[in-house]
């Protein structure tokens, strides 16, 4: 099977196929009597280039399936079914990993991982080979839109007099199927797999946006076919309202396990935007550590320096030493996002002051952290507006604000980018 | 002591109460939004000019248009709860390219008379300003414009839903005016019916304004944006009921103004000012300036969201980028579309000599006209156990939206029929 190029695929190769020049065309017995038009064609998935399984077509005694082994031939005049499959009586219940095309591919949007969009599938694209049909492309473009319509013809002809170069004539706009995910609903294990794999390529700030332009159902459906990580960085990127509404529709485990994976006030806005039931059975559901994180958050209202902190932090003590640093820093590489900056406190947990990766590198391994850390320029108390964060770092150029309790205990940071997020916002 | 004891119940019930209060706060919007650009200039106009042409006549529509207009928008805010997604989107999804493109360009046709009449609507009352409308009209098509695609909109949108409280202005001239309220009770519960062409054009054009069939594709698309879940959907029903008595009590009482003055005193309403005279029991002289505000606040509030919106279901039904959020090169067809309906519906304003009112009321006309077609689809659409399981249409509701249909249909094709009979003769 060849690797085809997603461009300019010449539709007159006999060798590929338009779903739309098959759809609604007869389909013969042997005897060459109808027995009804072809409404559908069900692939089987699993496969890069899934390959049609079987048909399905409407008569008078309505809807019928038929493997695709059963058909003698095929072309643009319809089909015709060999002697021995129209006596069988052929498994009507639909396998899981089974997709109908017409009902659940053409027409819909679907995720366009290659250009990260969100693209509405006017066509579909066949190689046929040895009498065997593989999905090879999805048609989004406009040619696609004028083929269904039946115009192409026309159109061609009539583009074809007035500007024959017209880059229209030449171009359809077909993406691969291996890089398109459909949003059907019935993706078995296998499926599930692929697509998660297929869809962490996808910047989780493009997948957020994605996810904004879906529909309530698709957006679901497309949650479900993230991974946990993958789930929680784009949704970390959405209106927590919206997340909220989402994380309401699945089982509050799994609601749970990506909050966990979400910055712990990313975690809490989500949580303060759902009913009070699910968010205490999420809640009850999450780790108890990051439970109790969170938990501590939502009781700051989001406008303030407590509700837009985040715990998540590097804190050393001032006996430490850079090497030490260096090695915690290493340690909590996964979980800490923001790495340029960190804070010294004594051992009570009290704020003394700050150091920066270039500190790290500058001094030498056995310099303790006491003789290097600067002090602060400013510290927010968990009751100070987002005015006053946002004016501080801009002031300082501090690229997080520590939060302190009055006692001077290290509550929190606040980040610059959570910081330009709200302010943003609030225009 | 009994008394603390008994004291719980109390608070968690109001507290029951507030929560379904602010449940509804919540929700609320898109069912009084759309009614209050329902009443846009075709609206007002159309409404002034069967209160001048017919007196009392029309009145008893009002009811079962009210009726109607309660069902079919449940049914436009109920498919988008239950589904959640558009109306353009459904319909592409279940009937295919060939549906979907015919009835989008009966709808975009429907969608440029209709900016055409807000931009006459805009040009008519700045005509009573003394703003000529080769003035008037490039201007408020270049605010339009900039105000939709610099995403200040939604900043003025509160500043639009607060100038619609002028329309208090007809209830209160109609009582000034002391028309004769028995006659009027009475013509608004007795049918009567004329089966000539102006009566039945503007019988469509009095549906066609009140049941537009944009505004359900506009309401659909609204409730959706909300994220509004099944759950709340009794708010949300609500709100759609009260935003459609609203539309309705408005509509009322600018037909009985427009009845008590104009149609008494036999004015043949052919211009802004002329229409304007229905306030002057409240306003005396400074009625066509109260009028103008009026008709400006609504022409100018449905410019900014029809052409938008028209844009949007477009693109959302050919699976084309659409949002101001994105960048031209991006959504090129979508800002094209939408530059290209501000552009159409001003450009045809410019001709000169044009009889502003009857335009506005032509545009309604053949809103009445496209309607039943897109009830078809609704209901076949919210009929369809896949899509909405248990919340498909009872046999009430079916047959109330079958019987509009039905009506509409009739009158379409006798408007039509007489049309071509005058044509001929």
């Amino acid at each position: 099977m060849p690797e085809t190029a997603a461009q300019g695929e010449s539709a007159a190769d006999p060798r590929f196929r338009f779903l739309s020049s098959i759809i609604g065309r007869p389909v013969r017995g042997p005897d060459g009597a109808r027995l009804g038009k072809l409404t559908d064609l069900v692939v089987a998935t699993g496969e890069p280039y899934p390959l049609v399984e079987s048909l399905v077509l409407k008569g008078r005694e309505g809807r019928r399936s038929y493997p695709w082994s059963s058909v003698e031939r095929f072309g643009n005049g319809g089909l015709t079914l060999k002697a021995d499959a129209v006596a069988s009586t052929p498994p009507d219940q639909p396998l899981s990993d089974r997709i109908p095309l017409v009902e659940e591919i053409l027409d819909k949007q679907i995720v366009d991982v290659h250009d990260a969009k969100l693209v509405r599938v006017n066509d579909l694209h066949f190689i046929e080979l040895k009498g065997q049909l593989r999905i090879a492309h999805v048609d989004v473009g406009l040619r696609g839109l004028v083929r269904r319509m039946g115009w192409e013809p026309l159109v061609d002809r009539a583009i074809g007099l007035l500007r024959p170069k017209a880059g229209y004539l030449k171009a359809d706009q077909l993406v691969s199927w291996k890089l398109v995910q459909p949003l059907d609903q019935s993706a078995g294990k296998v499926r599930l797999e692929v697509a998660q794999r297929l869809l962490a390529t996808l910047h989780p700030a493009d997948l957020a946006e994605i996810m904004e332009d879906l529909d309530r159902d698709q957006r679901t459906v497309l949650l479900e076919r993230l991974d946990v990580e993958t789930a929680a960085e784009a949704l970390e990127e959405i209106e927590p309202e919206m997340t909220a509404q989402l994380l309401e529709d699945v089982a509050p485990e799994r609601a749970a396990d990506i909050l966990e994976e979400m910055a712990p006030d990313e975690a809490a806005d989500v949580l303060s935007e759902l009913p009070g039931e699910t968010r205490d059975e999420v809640l009850a559901a999450m780790e108890k550590p990051e439970a109790r994180e969170v938990e501590a958050l939502l009781a700051y209202p989001h406008d303030q320096a407590g509700g837009l902190m985040t715990t998540d932090r590097l804190q050393l003590t001032a006996e430490q030493t850079v090497a030490e640093a260096i090695a915690e820093l290493r340690r909590r590489d996964e979980e800490i996002p923001f790495l340029y900056e960190f804070f010294v406190v004594d051992a009570k947990g009290r704020l003394l002051g700050n150091c920066t990766l270039r500190d790290l590198v500058l001094n030498d391994p056995s310099t303790r952290l006491g003789a290097i850390m600067r002090e602060p320029p400013a510290t927010m108390l968990v009751d100070d507006r987002l005015e006053d964060v946002a004016t501080a770092a801009a002031k300082y150029n501090m690229l997080s604000v520590p939060v302190v309790a009055p006692d001077g205990m290290l509550l929190g940071i606040v980040t610059v980018d959570d910081i330009l997020a709200e302010v943003l916002d609030a225009r | 002591m009994p008394a603390e004891q008994q004291a719980p119940p109390v608070p968690t019930q109001r507290a029951g109460l507030w929560r379904s209060f602010m449940i509804f706060l919540a929700v609320v919007g898109p069912g009084i939004i759309t009614a209050n650009v329902d009443n846009d200039a075709g609206g007002i106009t159309t409404y002034s000019l069967a209160g001048a042409q017919y007196g009392e006549k029309l009145l008893w529509t009002l009811i079962p248009i009210t009726i109607a207009l309660v069902v079919v928008q449940e049914m436009s805010a109920r498919m988008g709860v239950v589904t959640g997604k558009g109306l353009a989107d459904l319909i592409r999804e279940n009937y295919g390219v060939k549906v979907t493109f015919w009835i989008m360009m009966a709808l975009l046709v429907a969608d440029v008379g209709n900016t055409v009449a807000e931009f006459s609507g805009a040009a008519a009352s700045l005509q009573i300003f003394g703003i000529p409308p080769w003035l008037s009209v490039p201007v408020v098509a270049v605010a339009v414009w900039l105000l939709v695609l610099k995403g200040t909109y939604k900043s003025v949108e509160k500043v639009f839903l607060v100038a619609c409280l002028v329309y208090i202005a007809y209830p209160i001239s109609s009582f000034m005016a002391n028309p004769d309220w028995p006659v009027v009770l009475r013509a608004t519960v007795t049918p009567t019916f004329e089966w000539n062409g102006t009566y039945i054009a503007m019988l469509v054009g009095v549906v066609g304004t009140t049941i537009a069939p944009w505004m359900q594709f506009y309401l659909q698309s609204a409730v959706v944006e909300k994220g509004i879940k099944p759950e709340h959907y009794a708010h949300s029903r609500l709100d759609v009921i009260v935003g459609c008595i609203i539309t309705d009590v408005v509509a009322f009482f600018i037909i009985v103004a427009c009845a008590a003055t104009l149609f008494k005193a036999g004015i043949k309403v052919e211009t802004a000012d002329q229409a304007a005279m229905a306030l002057a029991p409240l306003a005396g002289k400074y009625a066509s300036w109260l009028f103008a505000f009026g008709l400006f606040n609504a022409s100018f509030f449905a410019a900014t969201i029809l052409p938008l919106a028209t844009a949007y279901y477009v693109c959302e039904a050919f699976g084309w980028e659409s949002g101001i959020d994105k960048k031209w090169e991006e959504a090129r067809q979508f800002y094209w579309l939408y530059t290209g309906i501000v552009f159409v519906g001003a450009a045809v304003v410019l001709i000169p000599n044009l009889p502003l009112l009857q335009i506005m009321l032509i545009s309604q006309i053949l809103n009445g006209m496209l309607l039943p077609f897109i009830l078809i689809f609704m209901l076949l659409l919210i009929n369809k156990e896949k899509l909405m399981g248990a919340y498909r249409n009872g046999p009430i509701f079916n047959g109330i939206a079958w019987l509009t249909t039905v009506i509409m249909i009739v009158l379409t094709v006798w408007l039509v029929v007489m049309g071509v009979r005058d044509l001929v003769a």
